[in-house]
């Protein structure tokens, strides 16, 4: 176990370096200049939020169908991991805006969206902190994970459905990035997936363990009390 | 160029620095799971 972690951790950092090296010699873009580089982290970002909160949903789902504790325990671990590479969204994104658009922040409908989703998932992280070990809670968790995941659609297609009053670039279609961007922003999306994937079991393996020492305490004072 | 920066060095140390928190936690779990309790528990 401790060898394929060792691995895996290895396997993530070379990939993060063949990342920064593709980045570093990624073609400046004509129009926005050095600062398009954010492109090659802010979208992955993106992507990697989304599956956090797409996993949240659908294992909240099969708790509620299977009512299997652990399929909880993913779905707190998927949202909290998703909560964490939607706030460096929501860091790189303004950044980005800063050095083009000249300002940090616009109430753009893809913005505006985007914090309505992020504050959903904080709530949902804060509403877990608050009653931790509750069945109901869980429950209520579980749906409130599926309904917040409704809101991932909307922020992707924000800028077709509010068309011009959109700041915001368009979506990437294939062929609408420039030669030589192709790579580093792929492996940009392959490296902030597979970290996301390595933060995630991390993150299931503490809850893993959190549980264990719940249950081993609460063993010890039924014993005590006995 | 600086801005640039700021993006990547925010994201790799926030990233970095998460996964040494979830670390630090499992292994003091872990370590506490395991110790030998005197009555037994």
């Amino acid at each position: 176990m401790q060898r394929w972690k060792q691995g895996t951790s290895a396997a993530l950092v070379g990939l993060g370096a063949w990342w920064a090296w593709a980045v570093w010699h990624a073609p400046l873009d004509a129009v926005q200049g050095v600062i398009q580089k954010i492109l090659y982290v802010h979208p992955p970002l993106a992507f990697a939020a989304y599956a956090g909160f797409i996993g949240a949903a659908l294992a909240g789902g099969l708790f509620l169908v299977r009512g299997n504790e652990r399929f909880d325990r993913f779905a707190a671990a998927s949202a909290e991991v998703g909560v964490v590479f939607c706030t460096l969204m929501l860091i790189t994104g303004p950044i980005w805006a800063k050095g083009t658009w000249g300002k940090w922040w616009t109430w753009d409908p893809r913005l505006t969206v985007t914090l309505l989703l992020y504050l959903a998932y904080v709530a949902y992280l804060l509403l877990r902190s608050f009653t931790e070990g509750s069945e109901r809670a869980a429950r209520f968790a579980a749906v409130y994970g599926i309904l917040g995941a409704a809101l991932i659609p909307l922020n992707y297609y924000a800028i077709e459905l509010f068309g011009s009053r959109a700041l915001h670039p368009d979506n990437l279609e294939r062929g609408s990035l420039g030669e030589g961007m192709g790579l580093p922003f792929a492996l940009g999306v392959f490296a902030t997936l597979a970290a996301f994937a390595f933060l995630l079991v991390r993150r299931f393996e503490l809850g893993e363990l959190r549980a264990a020492r719940a249950e081993q305490l609460a063993r010890v004072a039924q014993r005590e009390g006995a | 160029m600086s801005y640039v920066l700021a993006a990547y060095v925010v994201t790799l140390a926030t990233l970095f620095g998460y996964a040494l928190r979830l670390a630090s936690e499992a292994r003091a779990l872990r370590e506490e799971i395991s110790r030998p309790r005197p009555n037994g528990g």
